[in-house]
């Protein structure tokens, strides 16, 4: 026997209460493991998209949620003749419902736009021309809807033919259904309207120099901004609020387990008092017994973050099947994640054996083996 | 041969001076001023009635309580305020209880190893002392049993490996016999008995019993918080009148 069986003994003779525990950790660790998942797994999923595309710099509005408000889209012509603008095109970006799809990003680009070139043909063809009122749709958005190449998608007010099934090296890209941008301002009602322009700089430009274009575009467009497509995810108001609240969420799940912790770790000192007073009178230090109970409930702690992160894992896997999620995001799953909602499930079991230890160590033995 | 020399004197064990325990801030007192003096190797019981104060004062002699006020030395140092007082439990003095307090988790074995954490022992050193102060009062066929499997008298014994787990110089026992048969009682008073002839060990024992007393050399009567008489002589229970 030794210090470690004695820390496990006490945890397995309550296994109603030790399970029930673990599962109120593993439950809150899960949570933040999904929301924070899904949260970053979307900010790598734009990321991914930008460069995929091959965009330096994005011009847009500060305001609105998922997506900015848009703005008219004549800036575009003003912005085309600034030194270090090698490509320029805009986009009119929508996080719409499309048919049984709750949420879908719809994109409606300017014809002839290099956001054009990277989509490659799975199936069917891309469109002739901004005229022919049809649509292309992502991998994903083609799975999650159920069309093939001859269905029609209802987008906004109209229904369009799919002439194309395409493959865009991102999920945000697969997940999209894409569009010539006339027709989309037409549907939505934004005519004239639209909510991004992407720029791509010369390779010889340097950060300075994108910058500087980012400056000189901020001079002509106060209420908008530029920014460097590396730092939009950084700076953008709906990925601060898809952060915080992921964050938010997941603190709350957190105080939820380090309750039950705390609540199981009182309840086990209050009735091992007597067993405590043992300890005591056969000459264990209080820090011993202090020890023995963090001990205990970091243990809970690790056990539960495992099987939280093993349940959260699981939770988004099958939250990135629903059609809901599915093409708009890939789940982060990463290592540092995993590895840090261990740690703060550990943490919130040594936090909440504070307190029990705490009071076990202020226990009387006289006293204590009377209990 | 009149007088013994001072250095065969048997040197001290406790020393007790004007031991005073209140509890619940000063409306009962349980201890009211107990002087006594114990020396290395003697067998000493206490004797009174319920509520007389007897488990407080073996709790003071254990520091498993604080003294209101009075001083208290261990071989002539003071246990009042140690620094640490767990170190002196561990390795100073072994408990035994009435409802001998073994843990209901851990096997006999294991209970039997808990006084040694905090000892320079490996893990198998522990478990081989165990197996050895296990078989040395005959329950070395219930190592591995759980204490709640065991019968009274056996606990009980297994109780005393326990406190002897470290090897100590005395035994602090409070009604061990109390919650066993006469015959159990017999055989938990033996091992006592052999433990203190064979092993020189000092024992302090209280009790509701006469002839449990009667096993001692000393017998201390209290009343109320006092000592009201200590009987030192050396055949057994002969002056012992209730
Ligand atoms: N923790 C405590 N809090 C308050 N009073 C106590 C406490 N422990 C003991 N007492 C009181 O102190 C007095 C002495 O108690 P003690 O347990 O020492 O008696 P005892 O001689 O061992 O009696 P018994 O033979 O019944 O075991 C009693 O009046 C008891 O009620
Ligand atoms: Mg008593």
């Amino acid at each position: 026997m030794n210090f470690l069986t004695i820390v496990t003994r006490s945890l397995w003779r309550r296994p109603v209460r030790t399970s029930l525990t673990l599962v109120g950790i593993a439950i809150g660790i899960a949570a933040v493991v999904a929301l924070v998942g899904m949260a970053s797994g979307y900010e790598k999923s734009v990321v991914k998209q930008l460069e995929v595309l091959g965009i330096d710099v994005i011009v847009s509005n500060m305001e609105g949620g998922m997506m900015p408000k848009p703005f008219d889209a004549k800036l575009q012509d003003e912005i085309r003749d600034f030194p270090n603008v090698k490509k320029i095109t805009s986009v009119l970006m929508r996080m719409i419902s499309v048919e049984d799809a709750p949420m879908m990003m719809v994109s409606g680009r300017e014809w002839g736009g290099f956001t054009w070139d990277q989509l490659s043909v799975v199936e069917g063809r891309m469109p002739k021309d901004d005229k022919e009122r049809v649509v292309v749709l992502g991998r994903l958005a083609a799975e999650v809807l159920r069309k093939k190449v001859g269905d029609t998608v209802t987008v906004e007010i109209e229904d369009f033919e799919v002439v194309g099934i395409v493959d865009g090296k991102s999920v945000v890209e697969n997940g999209a259904v894409i569009l010539a941008l006339p027709l989309f301002q037409e549907v939505s009602g934004y005519e004239g309207m639209v909510n991004f322009i992407d720029i791509q700089v010369p390779s010889e430009a340097d950060k300075e120099a994108t910058q500087a274009l980012c400056d000189q575009i901020q001079k002509i467009f106060p209420e908008g901004r530029a920014v460097m497509a590396k730092e939009v995810v950084g700076t953008s108001q709906g990925f601060k609020i898809a952060r915080a609240m992921s964050w938010s969420t997941s603190l709350l799940a957190i105080i939820v387990g380090v309750l039950g912790v705390m609540n199981t770790m009182l309840m086990t000192v209050f009735e091992r008092t007597h067993e405590i007073g043992i300890f005591l009178a056969l000459g264990w230090k209080r820090r011993r017994i202090v020890y023995l109970i963090l001990c205990e409930s970091a243990i809970l702690g690790l056990l539960g973050g495992v099987i939280g992160v093993i349940l959260g894992a699981v939770t988004c896997m099958l939250l990135e099947m629903t059609p809901a999620i599915h093409g708009l995001l890939e789940p982060d799953l990463s290592l540092t994640l995993m590895s840090r909602a261990v740690m703060i499930a550990v943490l919130v079991g040594v936090f909440s054996g504070l307190y029990p230890a705490w009071r076990s160590s202020r226990l009387t033995p006289s006293v204590a083996l009377q209990g | 041969m009149t007088s013994a020399s001072p250095t065969n004197k048997p040197s001290s064990l406790f020393e007790a001076i004007e031991l005073k325990k209140e509890y619940d801030d000063g409306s009962v007192p349980a201890l009211r001023g107990v002087n006594f003096k114990i020396s290395e190797g003697d067998f000493v019981s206490i004797i009174g009635p319920s509520g007389c104060g007897k488990s407080t004062l073996l709790n003071m002699l254990g520091t498993l309580d604080h003294l209101s006020s009075g001083s208290l030395l261990f071989r002539g140092k003071s246990i009042i305020d140690l620094p640490d007082p767990a170190a002196y439990r561990a390795k100073d003095i072994g408990f035994i209880f009435q409802s001998f307090h073994l843990l209901p988790t851990f096997t006999v074995a294991e209970n039997v190893q808990i006084p040694m954490f905090g000892m320079p022992w490996s893990r198998a050193e522990r478990k081989e002392r165990a197996v050895k102060l296990l078989d040395s009062v005959g329950l070395s066929h219930r190592c591995d049993h759980m204490p709640l499997k065991l019968s009274g008298g056996e606990r009980q014994r297994a109780a005393i490996a326990r406190s002897l787990a470290n090897e100590p110089a005395v035994l602090l026992a409070d009604e061990p016999t109390g919650n066993l048969d006469s015959k159990n009682a017999v055989q938990i008073m033996e091992l006592l008995d052999e433990l203190h002839q064979e092993r020189g060990m000092s024992m302090i024992l209280v009790t509701h019993d006469l002839d449990v007393a009667g096993h001692a050399e000393r017998v201390i009567t209290m009343k109320d918080g006092l000592i009201v008489s200590d009987d030192k002589s050396s055949e057994k229970n002969s002056s012992y009148k209730s």
